[in-house]
């Protein structure tokens, strides 16, 4: 048996191996357009339904087909017209603003901690607890938070909304820094403090220019986050709302047009965004390989 | 930020000169933001919410008395526990569907032209920066009777009439959590396939080795921790999700997490909803304990 194959490959070994060759490449080709198709078929799911959103806050709809010559921007007119709308969109950045500023202060000295200790156990736990409000479902980071105020009695209203968030962004925000921090050579501090400086100026003048970058984009990552929160921000919001709390309770209603307005001015936002956020990336990346 | 920082331990004492202010004083300080800080907003919380789980109400009064009638109510209740039963499936059918879709996309991104596999790999992270809400919002777009759905079938001339059965039911709510949740599964996948070194897949192939084996034997097991991490939070954000059931789920679609977030708000039963969220708690810890050993694999393993 086995003569006879290998007698007939010593005949036309080319042959054979362009044969085998031909039906691996028909092979790796369907497997090719497949994941291809699967591909093209994910991000069509992902960008056709925010696609749809953005028609409709410009044409209207008839029996399930955009009638293109209805553009107008009445839904626009009457989201401005919107007392509430104007007011959530208000706490919304004044959330962000605060919870941002206050995350930052608390990740950079709890990454400041843990980068003298890299090995201490210490340093371990007080990770696992920064980490906590972040991988734990968000609906027991709010319910928590929820019963924690009312037991020491502070009453639901942006600033619980604000600790809420900080506590949410503070992983994201601590990860960026520490990552960064644990990246800087050792000696450029030690040559800082053997040249004179004292600690804290070695603190403004070595650190904190090379943590910049970090910074800013640990901030516009965590805005973000903040800006569009809204599981924990509902069990602490009270009687106000932050944007997201004011489509939640819209939608729940039931269709109102200026939703599809609302929804593309923020997403319009979110891509300004995340721009301002590659930009930053790209130019630390291009930083690095100078 | 803060004058806290009083330089680091494990720095010689050669530069020590003080700041001006003594230096133990800064240090204890320093300690408190560190320590304090996260275990008055993190910690204490979390603890003031599995204490709640153990007392009860008699009607709108907070009964500060240790109990278990509340779990006892949640397994002896046949309701309950069907929606906490129902809601796993859910997660773990999410979670499978997103590990099929996501690994699909990470491979295919992963072997593409470095040009193209970057802009594609930030198209995949950018809804990560969308509202959540507006995600779920966008999807009755998709799935209503004035959606894309309804519009094809009716366009191909399946159906007369646009058909009102894609949305407010479970299966909306698996679709649903399947797209929102799904770069959550495919950007860990792509990462641990780019640290795949480039030798050893040329290694593979110099042995003699086909595509797919160079994929069962090389590719796959060194992406499992990506592909473990992802699935990690896709079952966790899924469990307990309780917005996009709300919003696109109807009556059919009463989950776990609306059951939960009803007792702060109708039902008002903050020591039975702290008492359901126990029960999440235990999944969630049960499931990223679990994740966290498989996702770093013994030869990693410290």
């Amino acid at each position: 048996m086995a003569a006879t194959v290998s007698a007939e490959e010593r005949r036309a070994p080319a042959a054979a191996t362009a044969r085998r060759n031909r039906r691996r490449r028909l092979g790796d080709r369907l497997v090719g357009w497949a994941l291809g198709t699967v591909t093209a078929l994910v991000f069509l799911a992902l960008y056709a339904p925010i696609l749809i959103v953005f028609l409709l806050s410009f044409f209207r709809l008839r029996r399930g087909k955009v009638v293109w010559d209805s553009f107008s921007l009445d839904w626009y007119v009457d989201l401005f017209a919107n007392a509430q709308i104007g007011e959530a969109l208000v706490n919304s950045l004044v959330v962000g603003f605060v919870s941002v500023f206050a995350a930052i202060v608390m990740a950079m000295a709890i990454a400041f901690w843990v980068d003298a200790r890299p090995t201490s156990r210490a340093a371990g736990a007080i990770q696992f607890v920064v980490f906590l409000p972040f991988l734990l479902p968000p609906i027991i980071t709010g319910l928590s938070l929820l019963i924690g105020f009312k037991e020491v009695g502070i009453s639901r209203g942006l600033a619980t909304v604000m600790v809420g968030h900080t506590v949410f962004v503070l992983a994201m925000v601590y990860r960026t820094i520490l990552t960064r921090l644990q990246s800087l050579s050792k000696s450029l501090v030690e040559a800082s403090l053997d040249l004179g400086a004292t600690r804290l100026q070695t603190f403004r003048y070595v650190l904190l220019p090379n943590l910049r970058m970090a910074v800013v984009t640990a901030a516009l990552l965590a805005f973000a986050l903040s800006f569009d929160e809204t599981m924990i921000t509902l069990f602490l919001v009270g009687d106000t709302s932050t944007l997201p709390v004011r489509l939640y309770a819209m939608m729940r209603v039931g269709f109102t047009p200026e939703i599809n307005a609302l929804v593309t001015l923020i997403l319009v936002f979110s891509i300004v965004l995340t721009l301002a956020i590659a930009r930053v990336v790209g130019g630390r990346a291009e930083d690095l390989s100078v | 930020m803060t004058a806290l920082d009083p330089g680091r331990d494990g720095v010689p004492a050669g530069g020590g000169r003080g700041p001006g202010l003594p230096e133990p004083a800064l240090k204890a300080a320093w300690a408190a933001v560190v320590w304090g800080l996260p275990a008055v907003v993190i910690l204490a919380p979390l603890a003031a919410f599995l204490v709640y789980a153990f007392w009860y109400t008699d009607g709108p009064q907070v009964v500060r008395d240790f109990t278990l009638r509340n779990f006892v109510t949640f397994v002896e209740n046949d309701s309950y526990t069907r929606v906490f039963l129902k809601t796993l499936g859910l997660a773990v059918q999410v979670m499978l569907v997103n590990l099929a879709l996501g690994y699909a996309v990470a491979y295919q991104l992963w072997r593409m032209p470095a040009r193209w596999r970057y802009t594609l790999v930030l198209a995949l992270a950018v809804p990560l920066l969308m509202s959540y809400i507006i995600k779920i919002y966008a999807m009755r777009g998709v799935l209503g009777t004035n959606g894309i759905i309804n519009a094809t079938l009716v366009f191909l001339g399946v159906i007369e009439e646009p058909l009102g059965v894609f949305l407010f039911n479970l299966t909306a709510v698996r679709i649903t959590l399947s797209v929102v949740l799904l770069p959550f599964m495919a950007l860990p996948i792509f990462v641990a396939l780019e640290k795949i070194p480039a030798t050893l897949l040329q290694a593979s192939d110099d042995l003699g080795a086909t595509r797919w084996q160079t994929f069962r034997n090389v590719v796959l097991p060194l992406s499992l921790p990506g592909a473990t991490i992802g699935a990690m939070f896709t079952f966790v954000l899924a469990v307990g999700d309780f917005l996009a059931p709300e919003l696109v789920g109807g009556v059919q679609g009463f989950t776990y997490g609306r059951l939960v977030f009803s007792q702060f708000g109708m039902a008002f039963n903050w020591p039975f909803g702290a008492a359901l969220s126990v029960v999440l708690l235990g999944v969630a810890l049960v499931v990223i304990v679990v994740a966290a050993r498989a996702g770093s694999p013994k030869w990693q393993r410290p």
